[in-house]
Formats: C-alpha cells, sequence, structure tokens
C-alpha cells in the first residue's frame, strides 16, 4: 500500500465529508440551538444572573457569531477525526465487505460503522440542545458516552472475529451476538442524570435534525472514500524493473 | 538493449505508520471537538484558558449536534 497516498484520501475523505456535516447542521440543527439559547437566556434574566440590557446582546451575538461559524470548522476537525477511524477500518476489512466496488464497500461499513458508534449509543444517550445538562454531570455524562460507543463498536468487532470460528451462517451468529451483548449493556447502563427541562418539541426536533446531519456524515465518508479508492487504488504499488 | 517493465500489485498490508498517523488524527479531533474545556491553549496561556475557552465557543454548536455533553 502506499503509505502517503493512503493517508491523503483518508484524511481528504473526511475533511470534506466533514465539511457537508458542518453545513447540514449549520442549515438543520442551528434553528433549535438558537431557540434553546434563547430560552436559556430568558432563565438568566429571570434568575437575575444576567441583565436585558445592549451589552448584554451586544456580547451576546459576538460569541454566537463565533460558534456558528465554528461549526462548520468543527465539522470538517471531527469529520477528519472519525473519517481516519473510518479509513482505519476500511484498509483492513476492504477484502471481507461485500460488493464489486470500493463505493459499495464503503457504503457498507459506513452504514455498519453509522449503526454501532453513531445510532446505538445515541438511543442510549441522545443528543440534548443548550439548556438540558448540569454542569457539575458533565464529566459523568462524557464517561457514559463515550464508553458505550467504545464497548458498541468493541462488541461489534468482537463479534465479527468470533463468527468466523463458526461454519455457515457466520453473519447471523455476529449479528445475534452483538444484539443480545449490546441490548444487555443497554439495560445495565445508568441513564442520563440530567432532567430535561427544555419543551420535549424543541428536544425531539433538535434530536432528529441532529440524525439527520449525523447520517450525512457517514452517507458522505462511504461515496467519497469509495470514490477515491476507484481513482487512485492506494492499495496498489507500481514496480519498475529494467531487464 | 535493456526495457523497462511496470508490474502492479495489489497488496493488502496496511503500513503501521499509516495507522499510527490517523490513529493520532483520530484521538486528537476527537478531544478538540469533543472534549476540551481549555485544556490545549492552557499549555500557553495557564489558568486563563480555562476561563476563555475559546475552543469549547468554537466547537459548541457541533458538539451539541455530535451528541457530546458539551456543559
Amino acid at each position: 500500500m502506499r503509505t502517503s497516498l493512503f493517508l491523503l484520501v483518508v484524511l481528504i475523505s473526511g475533511a470534506i465529508a466533514g465539511l457537508i456535516w458542518g453545513s447540514a447542521n449549520f442549515v438543520l440543527v442551528e434553528p433549535y440551538l438558537d431557540e434553546a439559547i434563547g430560552i436559556e437566556n430568558q432563565n438568566l434574566f429571570a434568575s437575575g444572573e444576567e441583565e436585558d440590557t445592549l451589552e448584554f446582546w451586544v456580547e451576546y451575538e459576538g460569541y454566537r457569531t463565533w460558534q456558528k461559524g465554528g461549526q462548520i470548522l468543527a465539522g470538517v476537525i471531527l469529520g477528519t477525526s472519525i473519517g481516519a477511524l473510518y479509513g482505519i477500518v476500511f484498509a483492513f476489512s476492504r477484502n471481507s465487505l461485500p460488493g464489486n466496488n470500493n463505493i459499495k464497500k464503503g457504503l457498507i461499513l459506513a452504514s455498519i460503522m453509522w449503526f454501532t458508534i453513531f445510532l446505538i449509543p445515541f438511543l442510549k444517550y441522545p443528543a440534548n440542545p443548550p439548556t438540558v445538562g448540569e454542569g457539575e454531570t458533565v464529566v459523568l455524562r462524557a464517561i457514559l458516552y463515550l464508553s458505550f460507543i467504545a464497548i458498541s463498536g468493541f462488541s461489534a468487532l468482537g463479534f465479527y472475529k468470533l463468527s468466523k470460528v463458526f461454519q455457515g451462517k457466520k453473519k447471523l451468529v455476529a449479528l445475534a451476538g452483538y444484539a443480545v451483548f449490546i441490548s444487555a449493556i443497554f439495560l445495565v447502563m445508568p441513564e442520563n442524570p440530567d432532567e430535561i427541562t427544555a419543551p420535549m418539541e424543541l428536544v425531539n426536533g433538535f434530536r432528529i435534525m441532529s440524525v439527520v446531519a449525523v447520517s450525512s456524515f457517514w452517507i458522505a465518508i462511504g461515496l467519497i472514500l469509495g470514490l477515491l479508492w476507484n481513482r487512485f487504488k492506494p492499495n496498489r504499488e507500481i514496480s519498475t524493473f529494467n531487464d | 538493449m535493456s526495457q523497462s517493465r511496470q508490474i502492479t500489485t495489489s497488496k493488502t498490508g496496511v503500513p503501521i505508520i499509516a495507522i499510527v498517523a490517523l490513529a493520532i488524527v483520530f484521538v486528537a479531533g476527537l478531544f478538540i471537538v469533543g472534549f476540551d474545556q481549555g485544556h490545549i491553549f492552557s499549555v500557553v496561556y495557564g489558568e486563563q484558558a480555562f476561563e476563555d475557552l475559546y475552543i469549547h465557543e468554537l466547537t459548541h454548536d457541533m458538539r451539541h449536534a455530535a451528541g457530546f455533553p458539551c456543559h
């Protein structure tokens, strides 16, 4: 495998898919964030922590502009990061993935990773807009969320490896094993300790748009990496001989 | 007279250096967007970085949208 080309294909795929993700968030999720932060501001005024003054709103507009613009850059950074993980898994599993071309293989792997390291953890610990979440529990929530992602991802990989031992219905064994194991973990892991204080209509709308935006990333990375792999074939090495 | 021949071979091995580089990108990117609360800039700005939270604010909206606990 040509190392530099492989790295370029993976990193460029992740960055472009991340740009798509950040842009999707900007269009789909941002209105819900604005609404939630609006509620947060009203709570601050009501509690006396802040005053509804011109100075407050000038400062508010300043950091919201920084946050909104940052969303696109953060999308590129996070997309490149998750894309790097995806690239490692793709390189190791490409020959085992079903599909007669790299785009199909890329999309199949993306759908497996979307399911195991995003959707299943999301069902247990769904995304929340601002106004939901206590500062004192942020470390605990981060540990729970990351742990669940890691358990789900590694167990999916483990059951896939384990299924190779069995003859015949390998896929069924891997799927059933993963389903039973992750269901047990789902029940055993503690719930998010924070109460939801924002209107459920807002929270649910935010969560749905969040899923749509994350899904746009996984579709994009599968397509883009597959396309670039087809085009540049980083696994192929060209050797020149002189007769 | 000598002739040059090119042979294209498909190799399944994944270079260790590429895996290490991608693993570093993965961990660093995840930390920056998902978890930094001033830690990175504190290397340069000290305790003040935990007050300013520049990276936290920059990644704030993506952090919420991607499901990471933010605050």
